[in-house]
């Protein structure tokens, strides 16, 4: 097959894709990341860019106008190079820098959160000195059973196992040791293999592990030292697979709909790890082998996709897995620059939609050892929820859909610098305040703005209960667009890209089902147990968009439950830590295999008690207002 | 034996509304337990049944029903006279004409044929629209200023229209029939929106949408019955009386339209049974307000109703 030279500006990198490949392609390959929300479908246009020079073949000119379609404005998903081009991509095609939201680290935190400290540091990998009495030739057991023999006697381990490439030179360095080693384990459930024996000087050498967290929409990672279980440092970036859609049905059907599909977005999470690992492995000056063990969270699909299984039944009805429980594989296996031996683990899950992150979760906010009703909640682009205490646990997982995070929103975007990220309105909606993330200029709103967005529409009369927005208001803010009436947020001259930031009727529906689903979730999970509300003793808030929430906005308007503010924790990114603790707990990491067990799994697309309370939930803040006494004194007479 | 008969006991009870001036208002609601439980709680009013006007001769009626409204049904007025003659309780004007595709008559028009009615007649009145929810949103106001101080219903306010309907509602001192498409969320959220408003609750009449017999009568059953239910449990915002607008539905079923066949027997006695099992079944739901169109389906319901209302001999 012929290949095509594509050339990206201002970055001036170039990369030969084959033909019949799109821009969008060729940009992943060199390792630039486009906005693509919708997956290459040629919906969502964002992921514009100038052909400069050369021909291509262009089929999405809807998202294009004439005049600019003469000047080489195309779709990079659409986009087919026919001959050599030269592409410029602008900044707003682009994502750009984005700020992870790694762990909290608040104190306090951590005190109504067991697990760190609790458990014993006995990482998955650890080095244990043993002296192996010499053979005689009355004492002639062989090398390999002496060592086994000296680690049971010595250290109570039994079950070993051992590589043949350890093997192979065991006799020389056990000699040229003098029989006093350093022996390198890997846990492997109740067995354990030996990865290395090494003289006991060797000692000394740094041995490291890696806590990832494999996010839909963010990856991050912590380079954690194994031997005192320090952070010695941490990064977090976008998933590259967001190019390919943003969230996980358009992951799944590009994975599955596209030859090489599943390879592409294998190849992507896993350079986005890499990305990671060498930037840590840098600034630590470490090398790839001394990382020797990883631990992965990650929704059920993002471990799919990371491991390259066949995600297809996950997306069909009855839902299920390949795999909730996957064994550890090689590091070299799956294609991680780290030490090729070193063993993956990734952490189990419950079910198609709740997966490893949220068991990562439960295991963190300690809620699976403890008396109190808790209910914890990760919401990002699906909305996952865990209701129980030590003695039962309950989970669902409701699509809210990725409103929160800034898609499907007309001016939405990602949590990152120049999003509104707090917004009020004021009576009448003729004066709107907002805060941007990085406190620049605003270049769209991300998820917490839009809470607080929707929030102060409401309560300064621009929207009613239904969401509608109330016709007749004299403010110029409230416009006729495009797409219908809409409200300007920021104006042209306040924004950092010289448009209006609006949010339009379509936006605010949108909106409204994403937090109706998360409360049916929470309400479909509460009466299936026959509990009302107010039964909930504790509330953890997990995943990077929930350190941005306003509780008291989100409770306003309906989205989490009317419960005293106090019950509620931000846990942060529950997954990572997770992680790291099970990298550094053999105890933790059964634990989460023993979570994931125990914790009973709902279908929400079982029977209609979901959509009844979808439909409820669907109002400004719930129809039933006597689910939030909290608000009744704040707004009109409706009981 | 001696029977113990168990009681219910609610926290609650339905709204009375109040229709129409004069000697023939009509009061409808106001119960504190089940439909017909004589014994369990208070039943002050009996369901009230009426008829339907048309503002245009109806197009898809079959002869035997255009027969018993023969002279009148040029004359949407002298129309209504003989809903009256019937023995109808109330008299649904249902303004056809307005819509886009049927004229589009203009919302003074439409008022002067809504006025013409309720001049012909002392029974209250109930103003529909064509469905065309932006056309009934233009029209109803007008409609509702004309026959301001007649305390009429009009409708149906539905989730999109229901602002300026209930404006003119509030102006002109009418009720609202608030239509929801077979949801009681949805019912609920609009009556609090209307209440919102300031229009008082006792002047909202739920329309929950119903089916025919046959024709999912059950999804109606089951959201009437939840209404009242919530209702007497206390739910002001499901408290409001439920009109049943069985014309409609009744007359387009397969039963009523198909003509005289052996198996199916004749298609008159067949359709009235349709319009009277329809109303009767909703009624028994815990409907408050039964449309129908056939004189002789109202006569039926009516006997029924009589004989529900005898106090039980326990």
């Amino acid at each position: 097959m012929s290949k095509k030279l594509v050339s990206f500006f201002p970055d001036n990198l170039r990369v030969e894709i084959d033909t019949g490949q799109t821009i969008l392609q060729a940009a992943a390959k060199a390792g630039i990341a486009l906005r693509g929300a919708c997956g290459g479908k040629k919906v969502c246009g964002r992921c514009r860019v100038q052909v400069r020079k050369g021909k291509t073949a262009f089929t999405g000119a809807e998202k294009i106008l004439p005049e600019e379609a003469e000047k080489g404005w195309v779709l990079a998903c659409q986009a087919v190079p026919e001959d050599a081009v030269e592409v410029f991509i602008p900044e707003t095609s682009r994502l750009t820098e984005h700020r992870v939201l790694l762990d909290e680290r608040r104190p306090g935190l951590l005190a109504a959160v067991s697990g760190e400290g609790a458990a014993e540091l006995y990482p998955l990998f650890r080095r244990t000195a043993v002296k192996l009495p010499a053979p005689t030739l009355t004492d002639n057991t062989d090398d390999y059973g002496r060592l086994v023999w000296a680690l049971k006697h010595e250290q109570g381990i039994d079950n070993v196992m051992i590589t043949r490439q350890v093997l192979a030179g065991l006799p020389g360095t056990l000699r040229d040791a003098d029989w006093s080693v350093v022996v390198e384990l890997a846990s492997l459930g109740p067995a354990s293999e030996i990865q290395g024996v090494k003289p006991a000087a060797a000692k000394d050498a740094a041995v490291y592990g890696l806590a990832v967290d494999i996010g839909t929409t963010t990856v991050a990672v912590e380079l954690v030292d194994l031997e005192n279980g320090a952070v010695s440092g941490s990064a977090g970036t976008y998933n590259r697979q967001a190019v390919f859609g943003d969230d996980v049905i358009s992951r799944i059907v590009y994975g599955t709909e596209t030859p090489g599909g599943l390879e592409e977005l294998q190849q992507a999470v896993v350079e986005t790890v890499n990305g990671l690992i060498a930037e840590l492995l840098h600034t630590a000056c470490l090398n790839p082998t001394d990382v020797r063990s990883v631990v992965c969270a990650g929704n059920t699909t993002m471990i799919h996709l990371f491991l390259g299984i066949d995600p297809t039944y996950i997306r069909l009805e009855p839902y299920v897995p390949a795999v909730n429980l996957p064994p550890p594989v090689r590091a070299a296996e799956v294609g991680l620059k780290v030490c090729p031996e070193a063993w993956v683990y990734c952490l189990p899950g419950v079910a198609s939609y709740v997966g490893g992150d949220i068991t990562a979760g439960v295991k963190v906010n300690g809620m699976a050892e403890a008396d109190p009703l808790t209910l914890f909640m990760d919401i990002g682009t699906n909305g996952e929820m865990v209701l129980g205490n030590r003695e039962w646990m309950m989970a669902c997982a409701c699509s809210a859909g990725p409103a929160f995070e800034g898609s499907g929103i007309a001016c939405g975007m990602r949590a990152v610098v120049g999003a509104i990220e707090a917004v009020r309105v004021l009576p009448g909606g003729f004066e709107v305040v907002y805060r941007t993330v990085g406190d620049g200029k605003p270049i769209g709103i991300c998820g917490s703005g839009l809470i607080d967005a929707l929030s102060s529409l409401y309560q300064a009369g621009v929207i009613d209960r239904g969401g509608k927005f109330v016709q007749g208001l004299d403010t110029p803010r409230f416009t006729e667009g495009e797409e219908g009436p809409e409200f300007v947020v920021a104006w042209t001259n306040e924004t950092g890209h010289g448009r209006n930031i609006v949010l339009t009727q379509a936006d605010i529906d949108n909106l409204m089902r994403a937090k109706a689903a998360v409360f049916a979730g929470i309400r479909t999970l509460l009466t299936t147990v026959d509990l009302e509300v107010e039964a909930v003793e504790r509330v953890f808030i997990a995943g990077g968009f929930g350190r941005f929430i306003n509780i008291r906005d989100a409770v306003a308007i309906g989205m989490l439950p009317d419960v005293p503010l106090e019950r509620y924790t931000y846990i942060g990114n529950s997954s990572l830590k997770g992680a790291r603790l099970a990298l550094l707990s053999r105890e933790v990491w059964a634990g989460t295999a023993d979570i994931a067990r125990r914790i009973t799994y709902m279908e929400l697309s079982v029977g209609n008690r979901f959509m009844e309370e979808f439909v409820s939930a669907l109002f400004l803040p719930h129809t039933d207002m006597n689910l939030f006494h909290s608000l009744q004194g704040r707004n009109s007479a409706a009981t | 034996m001696a029977v113990t008969i168990v009681k219910e006991r609610w926290s609650s009870r339905c709204l009375e509304g109040v229709f129409g001036t004069g000697a023939k208002q009509v009061k409808a609601g106001g119960e504190s337990t089940l439909p017909f439980l004589h014994f369990e709680g208070e039943i002050p009013n009996p369901p009230v049944v009426g008829l339907e006007v048309f503002d245009a001769p109806p197009q898809e009626w079959p002869a035997f029903l255009t027969r018993v409204y023969d002279g009148v049904l040029e004359d949407p007025a002298a129309w209504a006279k003989k809903c009256v003659e019937y023995g109808a309780d109330m008299v649904t004007l249902r303004l056809t004409r307005i819509h886009p595709d049927m004229g589009d008559v203009s919302p003074e028009e439409a008022a002067k044929v809504a006025v013409a009615v309720a001049g012909a007649v002392d029974v209250p009145l109930i103003v529909l629209g064509c469905g065309v929810e932006e056309k009934d949103a233009a029209v109803l106001p007008e409609v509702a200023s004309a026959l301001k101080g007649k305390n009429c219903l009009l409708g149906l306010a539905t989730q999109e229209n229901y602002k300026s309907i209930v404006a003119g509602c509030i102006a002109n001192g009418h009720g609202v029939v608030a239509s929801s498409p077979l949801d009681i969320n949805l019912a609920k959220q609009l009556n609090i929106l209307i209440t919102e408003m300031n229009l008082e609750s006792d002047r909202i009449v739920m329309d929950p949408s119903i089916g025919a017999l046959g024709y999912g009568i059950e999804y109606a059953y089951s959201i009437i019955e939840r209404m009242r239910t919530g209702a007497l449990m206390g739910d002001k915002m499901l408290a409001m009386p439920v009109v049943l607008l069985v014309g409609p539905e009744a007359w387009k079923t397969k039963e009523a339209k198909s003509p005289d066949t052996a198996e199916w027997g004749e298609q008159e006695k067949r359709a009235i049974i349709w319009e009277v099992t329809t109303a009767t079944t909703l009624i028994h739901a815990g409907g408050h307000i039964a449309m129908v169109r056939h004189p002789e389906a109202l006569n039926h319901i009516k006997g029924h109703i009589g004989k529900m209302m005898q106090p039980q001999q326990y």
